[in-house]
């Protein structure tokens, strides 16, 4: 049985009296694209941060590849390509620079596959980064990310700032890290685009982890639910089909990632 | 050891203006005061022959009667090493808390580098960028002395420049500390810059008063002499460098321990 390239056990991060992170618990396997949902301050970002070793848990524990995420945290970061959720490398410094300086501190020797990331998403490496506009950085940050074919792949975020066609270009290069055998955790806003690109979401809300599951059993399951497709003979009014007994809500679009979440969270909030 | 060298040339790369921002004015200044020093002479001797013995001590101004005491008053006893003190806690505040700030401690950290690597390259960086300042600052204060044709002494102001280097790197050490407790620049800078002002501070009642004079003992500028006049004195240099680098290696330590962000 192969070793799970991320493993938590009731990883906590408290800051004084104040919620981070309580209790999460999931395991991605090699090879697997996993989806990260939550809304801001749910706790995504504090996750990935004590997955890097940048905050140090309160409690439980994380494990990357078999390895603690506290004491063999440069080995781990050796194996990992990490985009930050609000990428910045300082005003003065280029791309390449940036890039260069990776290259030397990850050992990679030439540029090559750098250079036709740059390509391809059409990022400038030449400017400093305090020149670019925001989407414009996120490109270097996927490129800084990924340029020395890591097993792991960290996504924060990572499709913020980028035009519509850079974020469908993003996509693919996900599709292309997953055939290499590349792991991929990604947090995102974005439910549509998680819905696409991941084979299992956590959902994380209030700083716990309410749901992992596959997507196409999550959203089946809420389906089998409470979702129905009805189809119409005639024309008819979305007012009109709310107004049926036992109709909560009514749309034209399909069952999809962004309903099942939704869901989620309309029944914790019943709960509470 | 490539990684540090990685990190000490892209450190000193994104801070080599800073090296002219502040080795040409200090240079230029001084090389002004060596060049007016014939000219001001019988004048400035004069005066200070009536000031209070204390207050010459405490200034470390004595006689003033050659070019070497004057540079020393004008310059080396209170302007060059409170500049590189200050400066010494930007540069290595800025590998850290800066970088904390602009995020890229994030993405370095994403590679393979532990944090104490990281504080040991700024450290590094910020002892280079210290001694090239003062190069600099050397180097134009003597081409001074050579265009006024004043025959400042090449070693004795050699000495005089270099026993600020120590100094001026405590306080970076001190910043590497400050960056365990606040990942933000203007506070740290800020509280770094008050103990260097209070250190000479104390230093100074110390000298003015006999009765204060244990407060110079919670001043580095206690060890900090006249090295233009007496010499390096290697025990003070060493000692001070040694200091820096305890300090240094505990904010690395303490680094290690703190969460990261901004």
């Amino acid at each position: 049985m192969s070793v799970p390239a991320i493993e938590t056990e009731g990883l906590t991060k408290l800051y004084g009296s104040a919620r981070g992170i309580e209790d999460v618990t999931f395991s991605v396997e090699p090879g697997e694209v996993f989806g990260f949902l939550g809304p801001n301050g749910a706790g995504k970002t504090t996750t990935i941060r004590a997955l890097l070793d940048l905050h140090h848990p309160t409690g439980g524990s994380a494990r990357l590849f078999g390895l603690d995420s506290r004491q063999d945290s440069v080995a781990i970061r050796a194996r990992l390509g990490n985009l930050p959720g609000d990428f910045g490398f300082g005003r003065q410094a280029s791309g390449r620079e940036a890039l260069r300086l990776l290259a030397k501190l990850r050992g990679v020797d030439g540029l090559g596959r750098a250079e036709a990331l740059a390509e391809r998403f059409h990022a400038d490496l030449e400017r400093p980064l305090g020149q670019l506009s925001r989407g414009n950085r996120q490109k270097v940050g996927l490129i800084l990310a990924t340029f020395h074919e890591p097993e792991l792949l960290i996504f924060d975020e990572p499709t913020s700032g980028l035009d519509p066609l850079m974020q469908e270009e993003f996509l693919a290069l996900v599709a292309e890290e997953r055939a290499r055998g590349c792991t991929v955790f990604v947090s995102s806003h974005d439910l549509d685009e998680v819905q696409r690109i991941c084979d299992r979401v956590g959902i994380v809300k209030d700083g716990r982890l309410i749901a992992v599951e596959r997507v196409a059993e999550l959203l089946a399951k809420t389906q089998r639910r409470n979702l129905v497709e009805v189809e119409f003979a005639e024309p008819v009014e979305l007012e009109d089909v709310c107004a049926m007994p036992g109709v909560v809500g009514a749309e034209f679009a399909h069952s999809n990632l962004e309903q099942v979440f939704l869901t989620y969270y309309s029944e914790e909030e019943g709960e509470a | 050891m490539t990684q540090v060298a990685a990190l000490v040339a892209t450190h000193l790369s994104d801070r080599r203006r800073s090296l002219l921002a502040w080795g040409l004015p200090l240079g230029l200044m001084s090389a002004f005061i060596v060049a007016i020093f014939p000219s001001v002479e019988d004048s400035i001797g004069k005066a200070v022959s009536d000031y209070p013995p204390a207050l010459r001590e405490a200034f470390g101004i004595g006689e003033l009667a050659n070019v070497e005491q004057y540079l020393q008053a004008e310059m080396l006893s209170l302007i060059v090493p409170l500049a590189l003190g200050y400066l010494a806690v930007r540069a290595a505040v800025s590998g850290l808390a800066g970088a904390a700030e602009s995020g890229r401690l994030d993405v370095l950290l994403s590679a393979p580098v532990s944090r104490q690597r990281l504080c040991a390259a700024g450290f590094l960086a910020t002892a280079i960028e210290l001694a090239a300042v003062l190069a600099i600052s050397y180097l134009l204060t003597m081409l001074g002395s050579v265009l006024a044709g004043v025959g400042l002494a090449a070693g004795s102001a050699l000495a005089g420049f270099a026993s600020v280097w120590p100094l001026a790197l405590l306080f970076a050490g001190l910043g590497i500390v400050a960056c365990a407790w606040s990942l933000r620049t203007s506070v740290v800078t800020g509280a770094v810059a008050g103990v260097l002002v209070g250190m000479y501070v104390a230093d100074l009642i110390g000298k003015l008063d006999p009765g204060f004079d244990w407060l110079r003992y919670a001043s580095v500028f206690k060890y900090y002499g006249n090295a233009i006049e007496d010499g390096i004195e290697p025990i003070a240099f060493c000692g001070v460098t040694v200091a820096a680098c305890a300090l240094a290696a505990l904010g690395a330590w303490l680094f290690d321990r703190r969460d990261l962000s901004a």
